[in-house]
C-alpha cells in the first residue's frame, strides 16, 4: 500500500509499534467475536445436519419434520439389537412380538418421533401475534407519524413505547399470565369460580366474566403483540417518515382528505419497508420463550392444534407446543444421552435455520430497498 | 364550546355532519391505537402490583405463625447449630484438602485410572447384563443368540476402547497394560483390572500415610463436631413440638378462610334453601381456637437448657479453637482454613448473644408490616415449599443477578466497545460490510438456542479446561459445577455484545466530522485522534450502550434459567474470585422456574410478582438513565 509520508521520511513514524498493536487489538477482539459467532453456526449446523438430511432420496427426514412428539423408548431385543422408537411404534413392536422378554430398557420423554407440533405451533403464534401487532402497530405508526403533533397525550405515547421497549420478556410473561389468562373477559353461561366479575347479558344465562382465556393460542398471541409492539409501532413510523413530504403535499393539493393522502399516497410506499422490518420482529417473536411459558405453551400434546376440535375457533382456545419451549423441554428437563441427540441438535438446527433466515432475509430486503426508494 | 365549534368548521368539509365526520373519525380510530401503547404500560403496572401487593399480608401472616407457634424460637438456637455444621464441614474440607493435596499424584492417577474403567464399564455395561442375565446362559448351550450377543460384546468393547478417556498422569506402559487388560477382559469378569486395584491400594496408603502427621488436627475436629451434639438433639425435640403447633395454626387459617367464602357464598346465594344449607355449613366451620399457650409453656421450659447449652459449647469451642493449627501446607487447605478462621469471631459473638435473644424472646410480640417488608428485601434465603417455614428473602436472587451481569459486562464492555471502534474508525468498507452483519446476526440467535449450548457445550468445555493442570493457578479451578454464574456470565456477554456493539457504533458514527477532521489536520495519529477525540465526543452515547446492555443482560431469562445452574443461595465468598465459579440463581429465573408451579393466589406466587416488580423497576431505571444519556447527545 502507497504510503503518502514515504515520499518526505524514511522508515516508520515515531509511535508506528504503538499504533499497529492497538490497531491489531481491536481488529483481534473483533475478529474473536466473528469467529465465535460462525463456530456457533457451525456446531449446531455441524451437529443438526445429521438429524435432518439423509443420504437417500428427498434428501431430507420428512418425517423428523411432519411427525408427532412422542416419547422415545430405547431397548435391547433377546439378540442384543438396540431398537430405537418413538412410542406409537414400540406399542405396536411389543404387540407383534408378544411375549419376548425386552432387556436394558430406557425411556426419554419427548425425543422420539418429530417436532411438527412445536413447528405448527410457533407458526400459529407467530402469525397470531404479528396479525394483531401489524394492525394496532402500524395504526399507531400512522397517527404518530401523520396526525400527531406535539402534544402531551403524544408526549406520553413516545414515552410509553420507550418503556414497553425496555421490559424484560419474563416481566411480559407475568403480565399476560394475570391478564390474559387469569383477567380478561369472556362471553360464557358457566362463570368460573375465579372470576373476578360477571355481567350479567340479556341473552339466556350468558354472562360476560372475567376470567381469562385460561393458558391458550389467542393468551400467547396476545401476549406476544404486546411485546413486540413498540418494535413495530418505532420501525412503521419511520418507513412512513421515509415517504416524501411532496408526495403528501401533491395529494392534499388535488383536493384529497387526509385519509385518501395515506390511503393512497402514503401506506404503498411505505409498506416494503414495514414488512422488511416486521420480518425481524417475526423472527423475536418466533424465539421468545418466556412470555409463552405461562400463557400459551406445554412441554407435551399428542394431537396438531386444530384435531378434535368441534368448531374451528377452538384452535385460539387450545394449548400450543412450540419450538423454543421444546427446546428449552429438551435441554433442562431431560438427561442428556446418545440417544437424546437427534431431538435436541434436530430441533435446534430447524429453529435456528428458521429464525436466521428470516432475519437474513430481513437484511437483504432492507438492503434491496434502500437501493431501490430513493426520493 | 361554540367558539371551538365554529373554529373547526372552517377546515372541514362542507358535506360534513355537526362535528362528527368520517375523516376525524378515522383520526380518532389511530388515535385510540396510539393510546393502546399506554393502555398496555397501566395494565401491566396495574396487574403486577395487584397480584404483587397481596404479598406482604401474607406474608407478615406467615410470620406471626412462625412466631406464635414458637418455630423462631427455636430457629435461634438452630442458627447456631447450622454455623457450627458449617464450620465443622469447613474443617474438615481443609483437612482432606490437606491430605489429598500432599497425595495429589496418587489421586489424581487413581481417578484416572477408574475414570477410564468407568468409561469402558458404561459402554460395555449393557450388552453383558444381557449375557449374563439371558437365560440360555443358565442352559449351557452354546446357541447362536449367546454368540451373536458376545460379538456384539465385542464390538461394544472395541468401540469403548476407541473413546478412552486422555490419563496424562499414568505413563504409556501404564495405560497400554490398562488397555489391555480391558481388551482380554471376559464379559463374567468381576473384579477391577489389576492396575486400577494397585492404584487404589497406592492411594489408600498414601492417604494413611500423610494423614499420620495430622492425628492431633483429626481429633480437634473430631471433639469440635461432638460439642454440638447435645444442642442438636434438643433443637431436634423441639423442631417436633413446634411443628405440631403450626399445622394446627395453619388449619384454622383454612377453617376460618372456608369459613368467609361459604359465608360470602350464602350472601349471593340466589335461592333461601341454598343459602340455609350454606349458612349451616358456614356455622359449622367455626375453627376452634389451637391451644398454643399449653405447647409454648413446654417450650418455654426448654429455655434453661437452650441457654446452659448454649455456654457449655461456647465454653467448648473457647477451650478447642487454641488447638487448630493457623496454617497448613497445601494452599488450598490453607484457603478454606483461612476461611475458617476467618467466621471464628462471628460464631463465638452469636453463641455470647444467642443466651440474651432467648432469655427476651416472646411469642406474644407483634409482627408489624414493616418486618415483611424488611425480611423480603434484606432476607438471605429464599426457601419455599419446605417443611419448617417458607422465607422469601430476595438477596439470593439478586445477588446471583447482579454476579452474573457483572461477568457478562466484563466481557462485553470491551469487546463491544473495542469492535465498534475498530469497525467505525479503523475498518475498510469491505471489511465493515462482512463484520457488521455477522455481529447483528448474532443478536438474531434466539436465547434458549444459545442457553442450549451453554449445557451441552460450553459448560463441558469450561469444566475440562477448569481441570487442566495448567490453568489450576485461576482461581476457583477445578470447578465444581459445569453450570455456575461464569458460565451464564459469558453466554449472555454474548447476547449484550450485538447491543453494545451497534449503540457504541452509532454514538461515533454521530460525533460530528469536523472533529476528526480538526484533529486529523493538527498531525494527531489515527489511533491519536481515535482516543482523544472522537471517545471522548462520543462518550455519553457509549454509556448509555452500555447501560443499555445491562439492561439487557439483567432482565435476560431463559439463558440463566439452563446455563446459571439453579442453587438459591448466596455464593460462598470466602472463595474470592473463584465464587464466580459457583452456580447461582436469579430474579429472572425464579419466575420461569416456579411461576408454573405455584397455587394461584398463594403467598408464593405472589412473592414472585413481587420480584417481577423489582424486575421492572430495576430494568425501567436502567434504560430511563440510558435514555438520560443519550438525550444529552442530542443536545
Amino acid at each position: 500500500m502507497f504510503n503518502p509520508e514515504s515520499i518526505i521520511r524514511k522508515g516508520r513514524p515515531k509511535g508506528y509499534l504503538r499504533e499497529t498493536l492497538v490497531r491489531s487489538f481491536l481488529r483481534g477482539i473483533t475478529y474473536l467475536i466473528v469467529i465465535i459467532a460462525l463456530m456457533i453456526f457451525g456446531k449446531i449446523l455441524i451437529d443438526g445436519a445429521p438429524a435432518i438430511f439423509t443420504s437417500k432420496f428427498p434428501f431430507v427426514d420428512i418425517e423428523f419434520l411432519t411427525a408427532k412428539n412422542e416419547t422415545l423408548h430405547v431397548f435391547d431385543d433377546a439378540q442384543g439389537t438396540r431398537h430405537q422408537l418413538p412410542a406409537s411404534k414400540y406399542s405396536d413392536y411389543v404387540n407383534a412380538h408378544a411375549g419376548a422378554t425386552l432387556y436394558n430398557e430406557q425411556t426419554f420423554s419427548y425425543s422420539g418421533g418429530g417436532i411438527a407440533g412445536p413447528i405448527v405451533g410457533t407458526a400459529l403464534l407467530t402469525i397470531g401475534s404479528m396479525i394483531l401487532a401489524l394492525f394496532f402497530g402500524v395504526s399507531a405508526a400512522i397517527y404518530l407519524a401523520e396526525y400527531a403533533k406535539q402534544s402531551p397525550f403524544i408526549h406520553a405515547v413516545r414515552l410509553a413505547i420507550l418503556n414497553l421497549a425496555g421490559i424484560p420478556s419474563i416481566v411480559f410473561g407475568l403480565f399476560g399470565f394475570s391478564v390474559f389468562v387469569l383477567a380478561v373477559p369472556i362471553i360464557t353461561n358457566t362463570p368460573s369460580d375465579r372470576s373476578m366479575l360477571t355481567i350479567p347479558l340479556m341473552v339466556g344465562n350468558y354472562v360476560l366474566s372475567f376470567q381469562g382465556w385460561n393458558s391458550s393460542l389467542i393468551a400467547g398471541c396476545a401476549t406476544l403483540a404486546c411485546m413486540i409492539l413498540p418494535v413495530i409501532i418505532t420501525a412503521s413510523e419511520e418507513s412512513l417518515r421515509a415517504v416524501p413530504q411532496g408526495f403528501r403535499d401533491a395529494s392534499l393539493a388535488m383536493g384529497g382528505t387526509r385519509w385518501q393522502t395515506i390511503r393512497k399516497c402514503v401506506l404503498p410506499y411505505s409498506l416494503p419497508g414495514i414488512l422488511t422490518s416486521s420480518l425481524l420482529a417475526i423472527a423475536r417473536v418466533a424465539g421468545e420463550t418466556a412470555p409463552i411459558m405461562f400463557t400459551a405453551a406445554v412441554a407435551a400434546k399428542d394431537d396438531l392444534p386444530w384435531q378434535g376440535l368441534s368448531n374451528p375457533f377452538g384452535v385460539l382456545s387450545s394449548q400450543v407446543q412450540a419450538l423454543p419451549y421444546h427446546i428449552y423441554t429438551l435441554a433442562a428437563r431431560i438427561p442428556n444421552s446418545e440417544y437424546t441427540e437427534r431431538a435436541q441438535y434436530g430441533s435446534v438446527f430447524v429453529f435456528l435455520v428458521l429464525v436466521a433466515s428470516l432475519s437474513f432475509g430481513s437484511m437483504i430486503l432492507r438492503a434491496k430497498l434502500r437501493k431501490k426508494l430513493k426520493w | 364550546m361554540a367558539n371551538k365549534e365554529s373554529a373547526s368548521s372552517k377546515t372541514a368539509h362542507r358535506f360534513q355532519r355537526r362535528g362528527f365526520s368520517y375523516e376525524r373519525l378515522i383520526k380518532y380510530f389511530f388515535a385510540s391505537n396510539a393510546g393502546l401503547t399506554i393502555v398496555i404500560l397501566v395494565l401491566i403496572i396495574v396487574f403486577l402490583l395487584k397480584e404483587g401487593l397481596g404479598f406482604f399480608p401474607g406474608y407478615r401472616r406467615e410470620l406471626e405463625t412462625y412466631r406464635i407457634a414458637g418455630l423462631e424460637f427455636v430457629d435461634i438456637s438452630r442458627k447456631n447449630l447450622t454455623s457450627h455444621e458449617q464450620l465443622t464441614s469447613l474443617l474438615n474440607r481443609a483437612y482432606f484438602a490437606e491430605i489429598n493435596g500432599k497425595a495429589m499424584r496418587e489421586m489424581r492417577r487413581f481417578q484416572e485410572a477408574s475414570a477410564l474403567f468407568n468409561a469402558y464399564s458404561d459402554q460395555t455395561g449393557p450388552t453383558r447384563d444381557l449375557i449374563l442375565n439371558n437365560p440360555q446362559s443358565d442352559a449351557g448351550g452354546n446357541s447362536g443368540m449367546l454368540a451373536v450377543l458376545r460379538e456384539n460384546y465385542e464390538k461394544q468393547k472395541q468401540k469403548a476402547l476407541g473413546l478412552l478417556p486422555a490419563t496424562p498422569h499414568l505413563t504409556t506402559d501404564e495405560r497400554n497394560q490398562l488397555v489391555s487388560s480391558l481388551r482380554a477382559r471376559a464379559p463374567e469378569t468381576t473384579e477391577d483390572p489389576p492396575l486400577v486395584v494397585s492404584l487404589t491400594e497406592n492411594y489408600t496408603a498414601a492417604q494413611a500415610k500423610f494423614s499420620e502427621p495430622l492425628k492431633d488436627f483429626r481429633a480437634t475436629i473430631d471433639s469440635f463436631g461432638a460439642a454440638g451434639s447435645d444442642l442438636g438433639t434438643v433443637i431436634t425435640e423441639m423442631t417436633e413440638s413446634v411443628t405440631a403447633t403450626k399445622e394446627k395454626l395453619q388449619s384454622a387459617d383454612i377453617i376460618a378462610k372456608d369459613r368467609e367464602t361459604l359465608l360470602a357464598a350464602a350472601n349471593n346465594a340466589k335461592n333461601p334453601a341454598e343459602r340455609e344449607r350454606l349458612l349451616v355449613d358456614a356455622n359449622a366451620a367455626i375453627a376452634e381456637k389451637p391451644d398454643v399457650e399449653g405447647p409454648m409453656q413446654l417450650l418455654m421450659n426448654r429455655r434453661e437448657d437452650c441457654i446452659r447449652l448454649h455456654q457449655q459449647l461456647e465454653k467448648s469451642v473457647g477451650e478447642i479453637l487454641p488447638a487448630i493449627p493457623q496454617s497448613l501446607s497445601q494452599p488450598e487447605a490453607n484457603r478454606i482454613l483461612r476461611a475458617a478462621h476467618k467466621s471464628w469471631p462471628v460464631f463465638i459473638a452469636d453463641l455470647k448473644a444467642a443466651p440474651e435473644k432467648i432469655k427476651i424472646w416472646n411469642h406474644t410480640d407483634p409482627v408489624p408490616l414493616s418486618d415483611a417488608i424488611t425480611s423480603f428485601f434484606t432476607g438471605k434465603d429464599w426457601v419455599t415449599g419446605g417443611e419448617w417455614q417458607d422465607f422469601y428473602g430476595i438477596l439470593p436472587l439478586a445477588i446471583g443477578s447482579l454476579m452474573i451481569a457483572v461477568v457478562a459486562l466484563v466481557i462485553a464492555i470491551p469487546v463491544g466497545i473495542g469492535s465498534a471502534i475498530y469497525v467505525n474508525q479503523f475498518a475498510g468498507n469491505r471489511e465493515q460490510n462482512i463484520v457488521k452483519p455477522v455481529i447483528e446476526f448474532i443478536q438474531a440467535i434466539p436465547s434458549v438456542v444459545l442457553g442450549f449450548l451453554g449445557i451441552l457445550v460450553f459448560g463441558t468445555i469450561l469444566r475440562e479446561i477448569s481441570v487442566m493442570d495448567s490453568f489450576q493457578w485461576v482461581p476457583g479451578f477445578p470447578i465444581e459445577e459445569r453450570l455456575n454464574i461464569f458460565t451464564a456470565g459469558c453466554l449472555l456477554a454474548l447476547m449484550s455484545i450485538p447491543t453494545i456493539f451497534s449503540l457504541a457504533e452509532d454514538a461515533l458514527n454521530n460525533v460530528p466530522s469536523a472533529y476528526a477532521e480538526a484533529s486529523e489536520a493538527l498531525g494527531a495519529s489515527r489511533v491519536q485522534t481515535t482516543f482523544r477525540v472522537m471517545i471522548p465526543a462520543a462518550f455519553s452515547g457509549i454509556l448509555a450502550a452500555v447501560l443499555l446492555g445491562l439492561g439487557r443482560v439483567i432482565g435476560e431469562t431463559m439463558v440463566v434459567l439452563l446455563v446459571a445452574g439453579n442453587r438459591i443461595k448466596i455464593p460462598d465468598f470466602t472463595a474470592g474470585i473463584g465464587s464466580f465459579f459457583q452456580p447461582a440463581h436469579t430474579l429472572t429465573g425464579i419466575i420461569a422456574q416456579e411461576l408454573g408451579e405455584v397455587p394461584l393466589g398463594s403467598v408464593h406466587y405472589r412473592a414472585l410478582f413481587i420480584v417481577g416488580i423489582v424486575l421492572f423497576v430495576v430494568v425501567l431505571g436502567i434504560n430511563a438513565s440510558a435514555h438520560h444519556f443519550v438525550n444529552r447527545v442530542r443536545k
